[in-house]
């Protein structure tokens, strides 16, 4: 039983770690909420549904048109609507309460193209699963924990020996001393917009695999990966990641004990416990929070 | 007919009215972003509504509405102390979430999605709102109350502390006033007043289900207090009519009721959108969000 919510919490994890791995990579060069993070993924989950389910192209082609226009999305949603708020140098606050009705739009918008119904991709069939010593685990699940993990990997090579992984992190640590050495904090920010959200993309697909498709689903997804970045440290992807897959085994561990309607309770009792006694997270500086607006 | 459905359309104004002018006490003169208020708007909705279930007179429903939502603002209040900003709201969206999840789950309390139906009409001192006019000057008179008495935190000197902490936490605390203590009773009365919404909603509908009470909800909510503008209650009550009218006027446009929900949420999200890049302070606003 242990080993089986172990892996049950991994398979948990691996989703909310490509969440919380876009979503902090854009916090961490931008500075700001970027809550429609969870529209984009289930934006591009419909554009999965769209490009296999209704259009009937092949499964790996509308993988990647899939990915490809969720990177897209990005990149628009931040040159339409957060550029604008940039260059009149709009607080935080601001920037987080547009970043929502961006995701409220995104969603409508999902609602009326494709109905309010559940949806789901039937790629790859569930089956009875593995049997591997004391555990059962479908293939799917096996796919969704080795991808996640291959994806991190790439990112962390990106972001480590790429020279626009390292121009992001220039721009993360201090923007205007990355500008003075002349790198673009525009290009930049467009870049983690686009990466991030190929993360998203890429997260959709395994999440549209596992569960179903609805147009509410960004919001869920949102908070746990949020929950996840806080929990392991908002300024670094992998303090989010490291959240993630804490997140994941203390949830599943947590409904071996209670009712499994506590899942999501149990997710913010974790998150206060770290608000009360280590608000800056697992891998976080210390430093106070809700003011990188004002550090010039 | 029509007149059936303007009054209808007012008791949504008031209670949208009360949830922006608490609203206005966090995010307008403490300057919390605060966008877990649907959270206490829900708590006093079900406070009431299972005290009316189980034959509480409607006044001490609504007093209990009140209570419960404010010692759960307190609650809230406790970890929040030193979270300012874009911090504190992911966190107040997250408390937000997991109230409503709650709700959807606790099946035994709540009876979860399927709500709960058969909540009666306010009846005080022998006189039941029955009809939908005598509801309307209920909200009006509540409605009135909170704005006289939220008009009097703010211009007290508690309501110039509240400012002063918003403007200059470390300030305040130089001057040795307790900031925790401001803060917390702010985002107290704050819930209180959304957990009188949330009964007055409870007992006119008759009917809740989690889905009112979705974290999204706070949407309408905060683009009143935004498009009004922090800290003024008049443009608070001028903004919670146009944007409250604005989206009913596509009812008349004739679309599908599918498509009218979501297309609801796009025209106060655009609005929301447009107003926070060309007029951040709102109407009448005196502060910007930080």
């Amino acid at each position: 039983m242990f080993y089986q919510i172990f892996v049950n919490g991994l398979i948990a994890g691996a989703i909310y770690a490509l969440v919380a791995s876009g979503f902090s990579l854009i916090y961490s060069t931008c500075k700001f909420v970027h809550f429609a993070h969870g529209a984009v993924i289930a934006s591009a989950a419909y554009f999965l549904y769209f490009f296999f389910s209704m259009l009937g192209l092949n499964f790996w082609l509308a993988c990647v048109l899939a990915v490809f226009l969720a990177s897209v999305l990005g990149y628009l949603i931040d040159k339409l609507f957060y550029y604008q708020f940039r260059r009149r140098r709009a607080s935080n606050a601001i920037i987080l309460i547009a970043s929502v009705a961006v995701l409220l739009i995104l969603e409508s918008l999902n609602l009326i193209f494709f109905g309010a119904d559940i949806k789901s991709i039937n790629f790859i069939e569930i089956g009875s699963g593995l049997k591997i010593g004391p555990i059962i685990i479908t293939s799917l699940q096996v796919f969704i924990i080795v991808s996640s993990l291959v994806l991190l990997c790439v990112l962390f090579l990106f972001m480590k020996y790429s020279k626009i992984g390292k121009a992001m992190r220039a721009v993360a640590d201090n923007k205007n001393v990355a500008e003075i050495v002349g790198i673009s904090a525009e290009k930049i920010y467009s870049w983690s917009f686009v990466v991030g959200s190929f993360i998203a993309g890429y997260a959709a697909i395994l999440i549209a695999l596992e569960q179903n498709i609805e147009p509410t689903m960004g919001t869920g997804l949102m908070i746990k990966g949020f929950t996840a970045s806080i929990v392991g440290g908002i300024e670094s992807v992998a303090g989010g990641v490291l959240g993630a897959f804490l997140l994941g085994l203390v949830e599943n561990f947590g409904i071996w004990y209670l009712p499994s309607s506590y899942k999501d309770a149990i997710a913010f009792f974790i998150l206060f416990v770290f608000l009360l006694f280590r608000p800056e997270g697992i891998l976080g500086l210390k430093k106070s929070f809700g003011n990188n607006n004002k550090s010039v | 007919m029509i007149s059936a459905y303007l009054i209808h359309i007012l008791i949504l104004i008031c209670i949208y009215l009360i949830l922006a002018l608490s609203l206005q006490i966090s995010v307008g003169y403490s300057g919390m972003l605060n966008l877990g208020h649907i959270a206490f708007y829900g708590v006093g909705a079900y406070t009431s509504t299972l005290l009316a279930l189980a034959g509480t007179p409607f006044l001490l429903c609504l007093l209990a509405a009140g209570l419960v939502s404010a010692v759960v603002g307190f609650l809230l209040s406790l970890p929040t102390d030193k979270i300012k900003g874009d911090y504190l709201a992911l966190i107040t969206v997250g408390f937000s979430y997991i109230v409503y999840s709650l709700m959807l789950n606790l099946d035994g309390v709540t009876r979860g999605p399927l709500g709960i139906p058969g909540i009666p009409r306010p009846e005080i001192f022998g006189f039941k709102f029955d009809s939908n006019t005598s509801f309307l000057i209920l909200s009006v008179v509540v409605t009135t109350l909170t704005y006289l008495a939220i008009k009097r935190i703010v211009d007290s000197p508690f309501g110039k502390l509240l400012e002063a902490v918003r403007d200059d936490e470390f300030g305040a605390k130089i001057l040795g006033k307790n900031t925790f203590k401001a803060k917390s009773f702010s985002l107290i009365i704050a819930s209180l007043f959304a957990g009188f919404a949330g009964s007055l909603y409870a007992h006119y509908i008759t009917f809740i289900d989690p889905s009112s009470f979705s974290l999204m909800q706070i949407i309408p909510i905060i683009s009143i207090v935004i498009v009004g503008g922090l800290t003024s209650l008049p443009g608070t009550v001028v903004a919670t009519f146009v944007l409250v009218l604005i989206p009913e006027a596509l009812r008349f446009v004739g679309l599908p009721s599918s498509i009218l929900g979501p297309m609801r949420q796009i025209i106060s999200s655009v609005i929301l959108l447009v107003i926070l890049i060309y007029k951040p302070k709102g109407f009448w606003g005196r502060v910007e969000l930080e």
